[in-house]
């Protein structure tokens, strides 16, 4: 009884979950395209703040150096990235920022690699 | 050992800094970009599996919570545990019964020293191949069973206790590499056991080409004081969406192989929105008794094995997975059957999106 009662559980909480996956990724679909417009808040799923990083980034013109990172940045992410899981969306700045700290150590990218990707997705 | 290490790190932490291979950009060139406070994450992976092992169901409830905190700029701790059950039939009881096993698959502190270095201590996925360290959370694996060589080489419970140097760099613009040199101390305390072994990793990863291979090695420095030694494989052709994925290993107690191509159908021309969350798997494994058997929980006989499978993505971090594979041993030939849900979340604990 115990068993069938953790079962439902089990189920329960899956189903939850991919109720709140179709939400939030009916609610970030908009959002998801390629980071060629700048969108601090990208595919977060939930609205997010801009950050004031985000921000002056963002209010300052955009110069060739800013277009080569974030071309190398895409190319780098599904480079990297995709060589172990599907390419994830894009999350709220710091969510990204420790996510991709953390798959700096787990996945042995490089420094470079990882402040690129990290631009690219909080872009 | 470990003193060593940490020395190891302070030393490069002070003296690589300042140098900068030709043609990478400096370690601060993109600081202005990335300085983004890190906040606190709760996330992990759950998955529902139901297995047909040779014609009797298993129900496979796995969640694997993941604890990530960053502090300052350059430490990171983390931390992963599972909690997973495999209920079956017994005779003569109604109903699926098992028991809900514990573990602490990994609880470490990281230190990024430079570009160069991460000094890692505490409790931590051995880093032998790649299946254990990067492709095996339910939400990143193509398939739901476990290579069979996956024991060799990763310890009693797939992890070490003791203390790690990593790092990944680039060494021209054509290739990075990779390294990770370790040290576990023994434990033989329950959810966090661990054997006393060293070993060190080593991969060179080639992006122009998407192409990563890799050998690690690894000697055990308790009771039969054997090595152990691996080589990985990872190609993503530019031309099309497959991805290949292989590893050999090699033990005092049997060896053995396993390569998994995955195709995600984006290039087929109808039904588009379908065929593109769609991923068609394919892995072929054996395994080679070696001496003495039943070592390091491998198969007792040699054993042939091939799956196929077919996954999709409803979305991101949502997948449904199914495969059928078929075993071929000593011990009797058998289907495999599975079919399954995987979800992984990410909810951060802290306010995000405002520093």
């Amino acid at each position: 009884m115990m068993r069938l009662g953790l079962l439902t559980a089990v189920l329960t909480v899956l189903a939850s979950f991919c109720g709140m996956a179709i939400a939030q990724e009916q609610a970030a679909s908009s959002d998801n395209a390629p980071a060629v417009h700048p969108s601090p808040a990208a595919g977060s799923g939930s609205p997010a703040v801009p950050t004031k990083e985000a921000a002056s980034i963002h209010t300052r013109p955009v110069t060739a150096d800013d277009k080569w990172m974030r071309i190398e940045g895409e190319k780098r992410f599904r480079t990297n990235c995709g060589r172990c899981h599907m390419a994830p969306h894009k999350f709220p700045p710091r969510t990204m920022a420790t996510i991709v700290r953390h798959m700096r150590v787990r996945a042995m990218i490089t420094d470079e690699d990882m402040r690129l990707i990290l631009r690219y997705m909080t872009q | 050992m470990l003193t060593m290490m940490i020395a190891a790190g302070a030393f490069f932490s002070s003296s690589a800094r300042a140098q900068v291979p030709a043609g990478q950009v400096s370690f601060g060139q993109i600081e202005d970009s990335t300085a983004i406070r890190p906040v606190a994450i709760f996330s992990g992976s759950a998955g529902f599996i139901t297995n047909f092992d040779g014609g009797e169901p298993h129900l496979d409830p796995i969640v694997m919570p993941v604890l990530l905190v960053p502090i300052g700029q350059r430490w990171l701790v983390e931390a992963r545990g599972t909690l997973e059950s495999d209920l079956s039939k017994q005779p003569g009881v109604s109903g699926f019964h098992g028991q809900l096993e514990k573990g602490v698959d990994y609880a470490q502190v990281d230190f990024i020293a430079n570009p160069y270095l991460t000094v890692t201590v505490g409790r931590f996925l051995t880093p032998f191949g790649i299946y254990n360290e990067r492709l095996y959370p339910v939400w990143v694996r193509n398939l739901q069973s476990d290579p069979l060589i996956l024991p060799i080489g990763i310890g009693p419970s797939d992890s070490s206790t003791g203390g790690m140097l990593r790092g990944g760099f680039k060494v021209t613009p054509k290739f990075n590499i990779n390294y990770a040199a370790y040290y576990s101390a023994l434990s033989t305390t329950s959810y966090v056991d661990s054997d006393r072994f060293a070993g060190v990793r080593v991969g060179v990863f080639i992006p122009g080409a998407r192409l990563e291979v890799g050998t690690s090695f690894q000697h055990r420095l308790q009771d039969e004081r054997s090595n152990s030694f691996g080589f990985h494989a990872i190609w993503q052709p530019l031309a099309i969406p497959l991805d290949i994925r292989a590893e050999v290993a090699r033990s005092r107690f049997g060896s053995g192989y396993w390569i998994e191509p995955a195709y995600r159908l984006t290039q087929v021309p109808f039904w588009r929105n379908q065929m593109r969350r769609t991923q068609v798997v394919a892995r072929v494994q054996q395994f080679y008794l070696g001496a003495p058997p039943g070592g390091d929980e491998l198969p007792d006989v040699n054993t042939k094995q091939f799956e196929f499978g077919l996954n999709y993505y409803f979305m991101d971090g949502l997948k449904a997975t199914s495969n059928y594979g078929r075993q071929f041993s000593a011990d009797g030939n058998k289907n495999v059957w599975t079919m399954g849900l995987t979800y992984r979340f990410v909810l951060p604990l802290g306010r995000d999106g405002d520093e």
